[in-house]
């Protein structure tokens, strides 16, 4: 590999771990703190992307405009799945994960009725070609920076917010240990919606951002939530910095890998990476054993 | 008694033409029609590959319309009305095997249309219990086992050795290429047909790069190719939206070389995601049915222009490759049930095949393929070279796939056995 590849391969690499990370984070918060797997959060990211390319294309608004309604729309479905499937089964785990797969099902179908089965791909308005330093070889579409200067910001911004603010303490309290966290005086239920809104809102900002890069179809969240799945595991179940860490790492094999042998090859290599971490270090990177 | 100035006898004998009337207008034809047959129509409507199924669904209902608003087609001294029964197999071997399975037992079809590929092998056995005759638009499917499977359409990959070919006469500057194709049932013999046709004529294949169907980023992939620095980017038969991302990819990192593909479908949705300019001089297979070359003498679609026509009023913006050609096998279907002068599946086979040629969308063909597939099930003969200039598809030649053949054939055998995609490998 040449080093006008390698820089390339570094730039296409850093897009990809930044809208896996902004994906698997929210996985991770829903999962903290509510115990469910949410298996429809690839829909979620989907729903992003199709609200933007209402907003954005078919109604000519913009991009941005069309960004927002991804994060609110997002977020209300995201609080309407909590209220109406994930709270009612909350001491039932698999019943949550049910819920989720159901939930996936109706998205799609929804998606299907009101756009059709036939992928859109269109350009966003940050198509152009950019070339970083002046050096050929890194050259990017400005909509690709766009997601990973989000993903910086929107991550810092999060990690803030559950370092310095009541809210978020509350939140790790509850992803911590529950029943403590109650004891405390912490409202679960709050904090449960709280941490389903702001995961699905970063799916939904994910999709959004990505709509003008991927086909956006109705089952485009199907290959994602398999890779933020992996992120989690090598992460570790539970751990922010763990999904960030395994974000990057992930894609960087990943498109590493793409690159020098071929897809298939990564999608092999992305999944033996998972088992080596599950057999080295079976709670991930940055996850914490299970106590007995 | 009367109503208002109208009598009661006047009023029945009105009422009764104007229902007559109004039936033969939302129906017209039906009225004359003994009986009914009914088509199976067994692709992917929904999920990633719908794009190779429901365009062709439209031109189906739209052939069969018009036939019903004719008259109905006859066959054997019978006029009948012809239905288009259709199954979403969603390009799921389990849902296409329910799917013939219904097609056959509960809903009485004569023929089935595929698009083939990964759904065959789970439809292959039904279709030989029951005898029924079934068509794929990708000949690979055909083996010795598939008796009553036919490829009457599309010839693919073969077809896709004309636009090398083309380019190779045409743009003799092109030395080197890169491929890049999905790991599947229709990316992998469709490589072999490429690094055929590349070897014979003198092209270097820098390299082969499969990629896995679920992809979404194609930067990595396209990093991958432009790093041979080829002349040629060969997108294979990749579908339709990952064409879309491989070109808009290409364009992202400055390729200004050549490309060829099998297919662009929705090539407006390229051109808008890149330019008219990054577009210009592609290469394809698949002609937009509105071309001049189209009309013809030879051609054997009937009305292509008017189809088109019909087609993008109905459905705007949904053209693409597999748009006429399932319509085109229901012409040879009927061509083989009138020789036949009967609708059975064995029959009606038979007719088709009647004399060892058969009338092609593109020309008069043959029936072919006992070398490459271990049986002669596939129609094989001239091919459309397309290329966008200005912004529009435009057949540049029709060349000759036997005549290719005849010279090349040793060099198809090789990679077609290196890919392992000769019938007598594939399990």
């Amino acid at each position: 590999m040449d080093f006008g590849v390698f820089l390339q391969t570094c730039l296409n690499a850093t897009y990809a771990s930044s809208y896996l990370a902004l994906v698997a984070v929210g996985l991770v918060l829903i999962f903290g703190v509510m115990r469910v797997v949410n298996f429809a959060h690839g829909e979620l990211y989907m729903a992003g992307a199709y609200c933007l390319f209402w907003v954005f294309y078919q109604n000519e608004l913009p991009f941005f405009a069309g960004v927002a309604v991804a994060v609110l729309a997002v977020a209300v479905v995201g609080l309407f799945l909590e209220r109406t499937m994930f709270r009612p089964m909350k001491d039932n785990p698999l019943g949550g994960l049910i819920c989720s797969i159901g939930a996936l099902l109706v998205l799609q179908a929804g998606a299907v009725s009101l756009f059709g089965v036939r992928k859109k791909s269109f350009a966003g308005p940050y198509n152009e070609a950019v070339t970083l330093f002046g050096i050929d070889a890194l050259t990017i579409s400005g909509q690709r920076l766009v997601v990973i200067a989000f993903a910086v910001v929107l991550l810092g911004a999060l990690w803030t917010f559950l370092r310095r603010s009541r809210f978020g303490w509350a939140l790790r309290a509850v992803a911590q240990d529950s029943e403590a966290a109650a004891l405390q005086g912490i409202s679960i239920s709050r904090i449960s919606m709280l941490a389903m809104i702001l995961g699905a809102a970063l799916a939904g900002v994910a999709g959004a951002l990505t709509a003008t890069i991927v086909p956006t179809g109705p089952y485009m969240g199907h290959p994602v939530i398999i890779g933020a799945f992996i992120v989690i595991i090598v992460g570790g179940l539970g751990s922010l910095e763990g999904a960030v860490i395994a974000s990057v790492l992930y894609a960087f094999t990943h498109t590493f890998v793409t690159t020098l042998f071929d897809g298939t090859i990564a999608d092999i290599t992305g999944l033996v990476l998972m088992l080596i971490v599950l057999v080295v270090r079976p709670h991930g990177l940055l996850g914490k054993p299970e106590r007995a | 008694m009367t109503f208002g100035s109208i009598d009661r006898r006047k009023f029945i004998g009105t009422s009764a033409l104007a229902g007559a009337a109004a039936a033969t207008a939302v129906n017209p034809g039906r009225l004359r029609a003994d009986e009914t047959v009914r088509i199976g129509f067994l692709a992917p409507l929904t999920g990633g590959v719908a794009a190779w199924g429901l365009p062709g669904l439209y031109g189906c209902e739209i052939w069969a319309e018009q036939k019903n608003a004719a008259g109905g087609i006859d066959i054997g001294g019978t006029s009948y009305n012809v239905e288009i029964v259709s199954y979403d197999n969603e390009y799921l071997p389990d849902k296409a095997r329910t799917g013939a399975q219904k097609l056959i037992n509960e809903d009485g079809v004569s023929f089935i249309e595929m698009l083939g590929g990964d759904t065959m092998p789970a439809v292959t056995p039904i279709a030989n219990r029951a005898e029924m005759l079934v068509s794929t638009l990708l000949p690979s499917d055909l083996s010795p086992d598939t008796p009553f499977l036919v490829a009457p359409a599309e010839v693919h990959p073969i077809y896709n050795l004309t636009g090398v070919w083309w380019m190779a006469e045409n743009m003799p500057e092109a030395k080197t290429a890169v491929i890049c194709a999905q790991d599947d049932a229709l990316g992998r013999p469709s490589v072999a047909t490429y690094l055929a046709a590349f070897e014979a004529h003198g092209i270097e294949v820098k390299d082969t790069i499969f990629f896995d169907i679920a992809t979404t980023d194609f930067a990595p992939v396209m990093t991958a190719m432009l790093a041979h620095k080829p002349d040629i980017l060969c997108l294979d038969t990749a579908y339709a939206e990952f064409v879309n991302e491989l070109c808009k990819q290409a364009f992202v990192q400055n390729y200004g070389g050549q490309i060829i593909s099998c297919t662009a479908d929705f090539y407006a949705d390229i051109i808008a995601n890149t330019s008219e300019e990054f577009m210009e001089g592609v290469i394809f297979q698949f002609p937009d049915f509105d071309d001049p070359a189209l009309n013809a003498e030879g051609i054997n679609f009937n009305d292509p222009n008017g189809f088109f026509e019909v087609y993008n009023e109905r459905h705007p913006g949904q053209w693409g490759a597999v748009s006429w050609e399932y319509a085109s096998i229901l012409d040879l279907w009927l061509d083989g049930a009138q020789k036949a002068g009967s609708i059975e599946p064995a029959a009606v086979l038979d007719g088709m095949k009647q004399g060892g040629t058969g009338a092609h969308a593109f020309g008069e063909a043959n029936w072919w393929g006992e070398e490459l597939f271990g049986i002669d099930n596939a129609l094989v003969g001239n091919w459309p070279v397309v290329q966008i200039q200005n912004g529009k598809a435009v057949i540049v030649e029709f060349k000759n796939i036997p005549e290719w053949w005849d010279e090349h054939s040793a060099t198809m055998i090789k990679h077609f056995e290196a890919m392992g995609e000769m019938w007598y490998q594939r399990a």
